[in-house]
Formats: structure tokens, C-alpha cells, sequence
């Protein structure tokens, strides 16, 4: 066992301290991006886009829609020949020479009102030769597939990427550890298995907007609901062949992002227009219906499993082959696969695992990151065969998840050792909340119910050298100002980051503002909103920041009282000495300093501290193997479990009671932890039950909220429960590790094990709507 | 099928006419290119999805006695055409004595249409899936309709024809629905299938009635509709007489059921496939009628 740090936690961490946004966001006071006013200059932009899945672009005539009086601007492909991309730069602004999925842009209009940009899309006539589209991505992998990326083999990409020029795989990740072809015939139970996850949507309440505006230098400034303000200079700036100080990312409050305003998307699109009516505004507001299908929607996966334990329920083998679905262009989606690839033992230690991961292009939606990055996916299917192994070895699932699952010291598929983690606890804290291995009667005659319990891990999926960073600095008041480049996208991380620099600091959680909205002009650099890394990775910063100012000012006071910095602290915003018991409020004296004796001079300054943070530790994997020293920062692990009830006349799923425990290695807000794990059961439930982008020939049939279902209030189990456990990360503030996506990563395959302990039945993939479970019950006989 | 990325809502002109006289004789003289609307929550909605562009909306609220609710111990409730459904819900009379109708208004969509939304416009708009139209239907409703002729009286029963299509001519207002007074000792319910609980249409709907009579031989009279199965509201006449001349048992309410399910012919949609559809009238129509029966039992 590794040794547990035990360390004072200050105040106000551990403490459920009320949203510092909540105020504001309650009154409706809160400013979003398309709250803001740009008054006459304003150009609004319309997108023309391909209705073919597939076809090449043969003309695009814009005489008659650039006619058109009120028409400013329109642009198209032959204006932006540079690529644009986070991890493989595979995508055009405009598309050139080729459409590649329903809603690919083709041009761009900007005029005087969102009507006259409607009606120049009309006289925009764009010639196309309709190619055969890719619509699975197993088929896409195939040698018989058309290609959809001839000049996959150019592109700019990652090092940590490899795709496969001359296919539709833009990347392959592969695990080979131990031998798992020797093994098989060691173990006494085999499962295999094929599951497929189809395309989900993100859904956030606001769609995503962007307003651009170029000056006459060339600078340009760009407003939008945006996870990733940093990310967005740099690629933009890339793409655009400017330098990076010459944009200039202002990003508001954003009304729900879950992964898909990360990175880069249709932000592009009104700079590149905005660059032909130089000091116009172009704002781009998504409809609903753009949402739906050509923002970035959640990668498809078909997945194959096949695991194998010894008699004592030992897991011995894996062996895995995840074929994604990344859509249109993978730019982003490349690194879902590189994750799936090195978590793909799931949350156990298995000595022999082989996986093959491949990122495919399809013409469907362009695959992006969402809440949970290639983990519910791979964790519906895999979670399901643990179940099933246990099960024909004739072992309690519960008792074969405790033997196999990760404790301290594992060696994870990576050929690395698991960090402390309380896993083992999640598990027991959810098998004992659910009632394990108690069977309670269903609620009436016409119904059968059931118990289901599911296990899983996430790391952090970013760069190795993901950084951030953070100031304060304090007004005459002795209030605390905090300089962040993280996004609050409803999660919370603006409280946690006050809470954070209040107990760093040594002042009351009330006196902390955050520095909003996030500028890259003056906030400081933060590579990106996602990965659940906030916490750790930017609290780590702030902390520094902090404690930066702390110093100064402990070295000032300590100076004028003739003490040293070590006999002082400060408590609630007063500098006190536990050797002279002198103390004195920070008010003033972070601004003016402290006058010497007698008038003669001053000493101190205003107080400006400053902090960052960088994983420096974070090793390559050997690409023909994925092993390596240190893939990953750490994995946050937990557990979920449901009780439900599957009425046997419709097939409708009543959720009676979910049950979530996750190893935080820190609570610093306990009760916006609680949050995360309610609203990631909710969101996992609602992709379980509920969610799916329904495609034919490409096209989204469902692309609005009449069709695309997502659970309400209503649908929520009035019994939900949240268990913290805290087994604290070496490298976190007071040992604090992520939260927000791992609780929607276990919650399909807990639905889909209960579901299948109450009528027998499992299904290739989600979501199990009453119809889909209806109709399996009338085949198998289970009702008539 | 192409997806319309803007839908935007068509420009066109609102009429709000004085007198019901004056609406009649706008809509007739514009038969093609006006149209009346109530609550809009289904007009334009409909018009912003591109599959209406009236010239005219001719707004027909407010006309005389099209606000109005009361109800006649001795003839039965008048539900005005711009009496919203969260009205309907909140209104004792319309508890104490069609509760069935509350619960149908209940299961629409949101609170905040609801307050938009009315019963009225709920029948006029003639989708099959129209939940508030079984209840108007199993109660025999009878449709107050102005026309360049002046008043006139319909029966529900007869005023679908397909979907969006009824017997209305160029010139009529429905001003109210009539419901008669309830049959004495009757229960009901509504039973709507959705995707998932809140807010969705219907998959399939099974509005159940159900009241001693003594001159049938089973001595209950039944009613039974169907939403979201058929072109039109569906009333399945099989199921219904069968149940009249049968003894009441769960073996004859099985039996009742299967012929509903027969009588319906739903089709294949986003929401659901015909083959579960057709199920699902069999089983909530046993689930209704059963639970009526308990009730009247």
C-alpha cells in the first residue's frame, strides 16, 4: 500500500460552499455569448451546406446570391485553402474540392439581416457528383471501402497518432501485453461478445454561437460559447496563417458544453467570413437543427470483446478490437481512439491483453469528443461481458468485479502501476446502497425488476504537456481577485477555483471573485476546458498563484515586524503572528505596502501572484505495443448501480433507484461533487434509455427535440444516491482528482446488466427503448 | 429527406376579426389562403417546418363565447375554442365531472403550452395523435361550428377524415365542443405511451369510458379511442360492441382488446414501428379497460 498523506485540509475546502455564480445565473443577470450587443455594424452569417453524404464539389456558383442587395460577403473554399485541426488537422474551413457528410459547409453568407443571408444561400447553386458514402465504420475499415481522405498520408498530425494513409483509418492504437493467443485454452470461462454504441448528440441548453470581428490590422476578436478559448487562438490562428497574439478569444458563461465546444467547430466559420467585411461583427448562431447534425455529435463505436478467467474467476485474457466511427473528419475524435485503446482493460487487472482501436472515417456527423471520451462507449459493451464471465463461471458479479477490478499497485494494461485508488471501496459502497444480493418483489404483477451494477476508470485524455496557469491579486479591500483561463461550464470550477485560492490564500470564501469572462488578452493561459482536468490541473495553478501571493505578502509583513515569513499566516484576511501575536488585515497593504517607521519610505507593492501547472512526467507508449513508464496523469475510478423495473406490457424501464460512488481522491465542494454524480446518471441514463441520432443515408431523421429524446425531470428516479470516496491524488490540490465526466461512463452497462437480470435478455447496444425491449420480450417468448 | 436547416416562420398577415360573422365570411372569402388559429401552438410550428404558409392567420379567440367554460347540470359542459388546457385542468366543474378530459389536457406536452394550447384547436388540428380528442369522443362530443350560414351543431364522431383533414367548409369557426352530461356512475382514463414520460406525442394513446347500462347485456357500456394508430382518431366499434354483449371478464376484456388492436392500422415513423404500435393498443387497451372495470365494479 502506498502511503496515505495526511495533511490539514483549511478552510474552505471539503466545505459545500454556495455557487459563486449562482446569484447571477438565478436572476437571469448572467451574460452569454449571444446576449452580447454589437449594435449597427452586426452582419449576420448564414452556412450553405452539402445535402450528400459524399459527392465532389464540381462548381459553386455565387453570382446571383452575391447580387443580392444586402449581401456583404460570401465565401467559400477557394478563400481558405489552410487545414484546421486539434490533433490531426484534417478539415478545411469551407470545403474544397469534396463534401463529406450532410451539413458539410460549402459557403458562407454574411449580410445585413439572418433574411437576406437565408435567401443568398437559395441562389447559391452548387454542382456536385454524388459519391458512394462510408455508413459503418467496419465497413469503412475495410480494403473495399471508398476513401474519403485520399490525403490522409499530408496531414499535419500528432505524434501520438497514427493514421493509416491509403484507408479510412486516420488512427490505429494498439495494445499487445503478455500473450493472450497462449491463454485461451488456460481459462475456464471465455465470453465474447459484439456491441454497437450508436451517434449521440451533446444537447447543451444553448447552441453554439460565435461572433467575429476583424480590424483593419488584420487583428481578430472572436466571441463564443467555447470550452476552449486557448485552443481556439492557436488552431484559428494556424489556419488562418496569423500569429496568435493576433486573435483574441473573449468566451462568457457557456450554457452547457459536455465536449462539444471543445476544440474548434463551426468558431471558424464566421472568422473566415468576418476576414472579407473587415470591421463588421459576423455572428453565426446555430438553430437547433444545425445543432443536431453539424455540431460535433458523439463518436458511433462497434465493438468486440472477448475475455477470459480462470476457475477461480481470475481474469486472464482480453482480447478487444474497437472499430469508431469518427464521421466526417476525426480531428479531434483520433484521441478517443488512443484512449479507448490504453484504458481498454476496463477497470481490472488482466495479464494478457491485445487491442486493436481504429478511428474510421464515415460520412456521417463529424465525430467529437463528449462528456466521458470514448468511455461509456467501450464501458457499455466491456462492463456487460464482465457480467456474463462471471456469471457462467458461477460467480456473484460483485464478488468477481472485487477480485479482478484495479487496487493500489496494479499493473495496468499499459505495463504501468495503478496510483492509490479507492475502487475497491466504490464498489462496496455501491453494492451495499443498491442492496446486492437482496431480491425485492416487483411492484405489481406485470412487472419484472432487477439489479445492475458496473465498474469503470477514465484518465485524462490530452497532450502530455497540457498546461495551465493562474494569477491573483487583491484590491484595497483585501478581496481576492482570481485570473483563470478555464471555462465555467455549469460544473462549477469558477466556486472550485475560489474555494481553492481562498484556503491557499488565507481568506473567507466570500471575499474571492473569479476574473470573468475568460480573455485570452488577460486571462491566463489554459489549454482547454475538457478531460475533467480543471481541478486538478488548474487548482493546481491557482493554489500556486496563491501561495505565490502569500509569500509576498508574509515577506513584506514579516520585514516591517521584524519576524520571519514562517511565524506568520494568514487567517480569514488578517496577517497574524503566532510569535508576537501582531496582526494586521490584508486591506491596504496588498496595494500600498506598509510604511517604514518615522516616514521614511515604503516598503511592498501591489500583490500580484502568480502560479502554473504542467504534467512533466507523462511518457510516450511504445506504438507497436502501448506500453510505456507513465501513459496517462492518474485514472479516477468508481462505481454505479440501479434497481429497476421492466413492465412486461410495453417494455417501458422504470429506474427505481441509482446509486453512484467515485474515488475524487478529494471532494473540494462536496455537494457539487454529489451534483456531478446525479446529472452524469441522469445524462448516462438518458443515452441508456432514451438517445440516439437516427441516420439513414447519412442523413440525421431526428434532428430536433420531437424526435431526439432526452430525459426530463419526470424520468429521473426519485432515489438517487452519491457516495464519496477519497483516496487523494499525489499531484492534486489537497489531492483532488476529476469528477465531471467519469459519472456518466458506468451507467449503460448498469441499466443494461439490470435489465438483464430482471428478463434475461441483453441487447447489442443502447438505447433500450420500451419498443426495442418489447419487441426482444415477444421474440424470446418472455410475453406474448 | 433533406433537413431544413433555418426554419424560420413565413411571413403573412393577422386578422383578428370582430365578430364571428366577420370571420366566417374572411375565411370563406380567403378559403385557401386564410386560416384560423386558437393557441398557434401547432400552427406555428407547423408553418416555421415549412409545411403551411397561410397568407392570412385569422386569430379567433376572443370571438363571442369562445372564452367561455361553464358547464349545465342539465346539458353538460361548453368548452369554448380559446379556453387554454391549463384552464381546463384547473377547472372544478370540468374535476367533478369529466375528470377523464383533465388527465387528457394533463398528459400534453408542457405546463407552459398548456397555457397556449386548447382543446379546440386540439381537434382541429386533426392528428391521429391528438390526446385531449378521445376523451371529446368517448364523451360524444358535438362541435359548435360558425359558418357563412350562420351556427350549426356536428358530431365529433363523424368529423375526421384523414390526418389534418375534417368536414369543416371554407368559412367555419368551431366555437366550442359540447360534451353532454357524463353517463351516470361512468370512469375513464387515459393511458399515453411515450418515448420517455414528459412532453413526448404519442406513440399510442388508449382513451377508455366505461358506465353500468343496463339494457346491454353485459350491463356496462364501454368506450374506447385510439390516438396515433390510424389516419384519424380511431374509435374501434368492434371492441366496443363486443363488450356490450359479453359478460365483463378479464378473458372477454383480453378479447376486447385483440379486436381493437385489429381494427387499427398504424403505420412506421420515427417514433415507432406499426408492429409495436399494434401491440400496444392491445395491451394498454386491456390495461384501460381493465382498470375502468375495477373502478366500476
Amino acid at each position: 500500500m502506498a502511503k496515505v498523506v495526511t495533511q490539514n485540509i483549511p478552510s474552505p475546502i471539503g466545505e459545500s460552499k454556495p455557487r459563486i455564480d449562482a446569484r447571477e445565473k438565478v436572476t437571469g443577470a448572467a451574460i452569454y455569448a449571444d446576449d452580447l450587443q454589437f449594435g449597427n455594424a452586426l452582419l449576420h452569417a448564414r452556412i450553405k451546406r452539402s445535402p450528400y453524404p459524399h459527392a465532389f464539389i464540381k462548381k459553386i456558383d455565387i453570382t446571383k446570391a452575391r447580387a443580392l442587395p444586402g449581401v456583404k460577403a460570401i465565401v467559400t473554399g477557394q478563400d481558405f485553402p489552410g487545414y484546421i485541426g486539434l490533433y490531426l488537422q484534417d478539415r478545411y474551413i469551407f470545403c474544397r474540392d469534396r463534401v463529406r457528410y450532410v451539413g458539410d459547409p460549402v459557403a458562407g453568407v454574411a449580410a445585413i439581416s439572418a433574411e437576406i443571408a437565408e435567401k443568398a444561400l437559395s441562389l447559391i447553386q452548387v454542382e456536385y457528383e454524388v459519391l458512394e458514402p462510408v455508413l459503418d465504420p467496419e465497413f469503412g475499415a475495410s480494403p473495399e471501402a471508398p476513401l474519403i481522405h485520399p490525403d490522409l498520408g499530408q496531414y499535419v498530425v500528432a505524434n501520438f497518432i497514427f493514421p493509416q494513409p491509403g484507408t479510412n483509418i486516420s488512427n490505429y492504437f494498439k495494445i499487445r501485453k503478455g500473450d493472450v493467443t497462449g491463454t485461451w485454452k488456460k481459462c475456464a470461462a471465455i465470453v465474447e461478445r459484439k456491441y454497437r454504441i450508436p451517434h449521440i448528440q451533446h444537447v447543451p441548453i444553448e447552441p453554439h454561437v460565435a461572433i467575429a470581428r476583424v480590424d483593419e490590422t488584420g487583428e481578430i476578436t472572436l466571441w463564443g460559447s467555447s470550452q476552449s478559448p486557448f485552443a481556439q487562438r492557436n488552431l484559428i490562428a494556424q489556419s488562418m496563417g496569423i500569429s496568435q497574439s493576433d486573435m483574441r478569444v473573449i468566451a462568457p458563461f457557456v450554457g452547457g458544453g459536455f465536449g462539444s465546444k471543445a476544440g474548434v467547430s463551426m468558431e471558424s466559420l464566421a472568422v473566415a467570413i468576418a476576414t472579407k467585411v473587415k470591421g463588421h461583427p459576423v455572428k453565426l448562431l446555430l438553430t437547433r437543427e444545425e445543432e443536431f447534425f453539424t455540431a460535433f455529435v458523439r463518436q458511433e463505436l462497434v465493438a468486440y470483446f472477448k475475455m477470459g478467467c480462470d476457475e477461480n474467476g481470475k481474469l486472464l485474457a482480453m482480447e478487444n478490437k474497437f472499430y469508431w466511427g469518427g464521421g466526417a473528419y476525426t480531428e479531434y475524435g483520433v484521441n478517443v481512439t488512443r484512449a479507448s485503446g490504453y484504458s481498454s482493460s476496463g477497470p481490472y487487472e488482466v495479464p494478457n491483453v491485445k487491442t486493436d482501436s481504429y478511428c474510421v472515417y464515415t460520412n456521417h456527423p463529424v465525430g467529437g469528443p463528449m462528456r466521458g471520451f470514448g468511455m461509456p462507449e467501450m464501458h457499455a459493451g466491456l462492463e456487460q461481458c464482465i457480467d456474463e464471465l462471471a456469471l457462467q463461471i458461477g460467480m456473484d458479479v460483485v464478488e468477481f468485479r472485487k477480485l479482478n477490478c484495479l487496487k493500489t499497485g496494479s499493473i495496468l494494461v499499459t505495463g504501468s502501476k495503478m496510483h492509490p485508488t479507492g475502487l475497491l471501496q466504490c464498489v462496496e459502497k455501491a453494492a451495499a446502497a443498491i442492496g446486492w444480493g437482496k431480491k425485492a418483489p416487483p411492484s405489481a404483477p406485470n412487472k419484472r425488476r432487477g439489479k445492475g451494477i458496473a465498474l469503470m476508470w477514465k484518465a485524462p485524455a490530452m497532450p502530455p504537456n497540457a498546461g495551465s496557469s493562474a494569477w491573483v491579486e487583491l484590491a484595497e479591500d483585501g478581496t481576492l481577485n482570481v485570473g483563470v483561463g478555464g471555462q465555467e461550464l455549469g460544473q462549477g470550477v469558477f466556486t472550485v477555483a475560489a474555494q481553492m485560492a481562498a484556503a491557499a490564500l488565507g481568506v473567507p470564501y466570500e471575499s474571492v471573485r473569479v476574473a470573468t469572462p475568460v480573455d485570452t488578452r488577460y486571462s491566463p493561459y489554459e489549454w482547454q476546458t475538457v478531460a475533467s482536468r480543471l481541478t486538478w490541473s488548474m487548482g493546481n495553478a491557482i493554489v500556486s498563484a496563491a501561495k505565490d501571493a502569500r509569500r509576498q505578502i508574509l515577506e513584506m509583513v514579516a520585514e516591517a515586524w521584524g519576524e520571519t515569513p514562517e511565524d506568520l499566516d494568514i487567517v480569514n484576511g488578517v496577517v497574524v503572528s503566532f510569535k508576537s501575536e501582531k496582526e494586521i488585515s490584508l486591506k491596504n497593504l496588498v496595494i500600498y505596502g506598509l510604511p517604514k517607521p518615522d516616514d521614511q519610505g515604503w516598503r511592498g507593492g501591489p500583490v500580484i501572484g502568480r502560479g502554473n501547472f504542467m504534467p512533466t512526467y507523462v511518457t510516450g507508449l511504445d506504438p507497436k505495443t502501448g506500453q510505456g513508464e507513465r501513459a496517462v496523469v492518474h485514472y479516477t475510478t468508481g462505481a454505479q448501480a440501479v434497481e429497476l423495473e421492466v413492465d412486461l406490457e410495453t417494455g417501458c424501464i422504470e429506474i427505481i433507484k441509482g446509486v453512484s460512488a467515485f474515488d475524487v481522491g478529494k471532494a473540494i465542494n462536496p455537494e457539487m461533487v454529489k451534483a456531478q454524480m446525479e446529472g452524469g446518471f441522469v445524462q448516462g441514463m438518458s443515452s441508456a434509455l432514451f438517445e440516439r441520432l437516427q441516420l439513414k443515408d447519412g442523413v440525421v431523421q431526428n434532428p430536433s427535440f420531437v424526435d431526439y429524446r432526452i430525459a426530463t425531470s419526470a424520468d429521473i428516479p426519485m432515489d438517487l444516491q452519491a457516495f464519496i470516496v477519497e483516496m487523494p491524488q499525489d499531484d492534486g490540490p489537497w489531492g483532488a482528482r476529476g469528477i465531471g465526466e467519469h459519472s456518466m461512463v458506468p451507467t449503460i452497462p448498469a441499466i443494461a446488466n439490470a435489465i438483464c437480470d430482471a428478463i434475461g435478455l441483453r441487447f447489442e447496444g443502447p438505447p433500450f427503448t420500451a419498443e426495442k425491449v418489447y419487441l426482444a420480450m415477444l421474440d424470446a417468448g418472455i410475453v406474448k | 429527406m433533406t433537413i431544413n436547416t433555418h426554419p424560420a416562420l413565413p411571413e403573412f398577415e393577422y386578422f383578428r376579426p370582430e365578430t364571428l360573422v366577420e370571420a366566417s365570411e374572411f375565411l370563406a372569402r380567403y378559403h385557401g389562403e386564410a386560416r384560423p388559429f386558437l393557441g398557434g401552438t401547432d400552427v406555428f410550428v407547423r408553418m416555421r417546418d415549412g409545411f403551411l404558409a397561410p397568407k392570412f392567420l385569422v386569430d379567433v379567440k376572443n370571438l363571442d363565447g369562445t372564452n367561455d367554460l361553464y358547464f349545465e347540470p342539465q346539458a353538460g359542459l361548453t368548452l369554448g375554442a380559446a379556453v387554454n388546457m391549463n384552464r381546463v385542468i384547473a377547472s372544478p366543474e370540468v374535476q367533478a365531472h369529466y375528470p377523464l378530459l383533465a388527465e387528457a389536457c394533463r398528459s400534453v406536452a408542457s405546463y407552459q403550452l398548456r397555457t397556449r394550447a386548447t382543446v379546440v384547436g386540439n381537434i382541429c388540428n386533426a392528428s391521429p395523435a391528438g390526446d385531449t380528442i378521445g376523451a371529446c369522443l368517448t364523451f360524444d362530443g358535438v362541435l359548435n361550428i360558425h359558418g357563412v350560414s350562420g351556427p350549426r351543431q356536428e358530431p365529433l364522431a363523424a368529423f375526421f377524415l384523414g390526418p389534418g383533414k375534417t368536414t369543416l367548409k371554407p368559412g367555419d369557426v368551431v366555437t366550442a365542443i359540447h360534451l353532454p352530461l357524463p353517463p351516470e356512475g361512468c370512469a375513464g382514463t387515459y393511458l399515453k405511451l411515450g418515448r420517455n414520460k414528459l412532453s413526448d406525442l404519442s406513440i399510442v394513446g388508449v382513451t377508455a369510458l366505461g358506465y353500468p347500462d343496463p339494457s346491454r347485456p353485459s350491463g356496462y357500456r364501454f368506450r374506447l379511442a385510439l390516438a396515433s394508430v390510424a389516419p384519424v382518431p380511431l374509435v374501434p366499434a368492434q371492441a366496443e360492441t363486443y363488450l356490450a354483449n359479453d359478460t365483463i371478464t378479464p378473458e372477454s376484456i383480453r378479447e376486447a382488446a385483440r379486436l381493437a388492436a385489429e381494427d387499427c392500422s398504424p403505420i412506421d415513423d420515427v417514433r415507432g414501428s406499426a408492429r409495436y404500435r399494434k401491440q400496444m393498443v392491445r395491451n394498454l387497451s386491456a390495461r384501460a379497460l381493465t382498470e375502468v372495470w375495477e373502478r366500476l365494479k
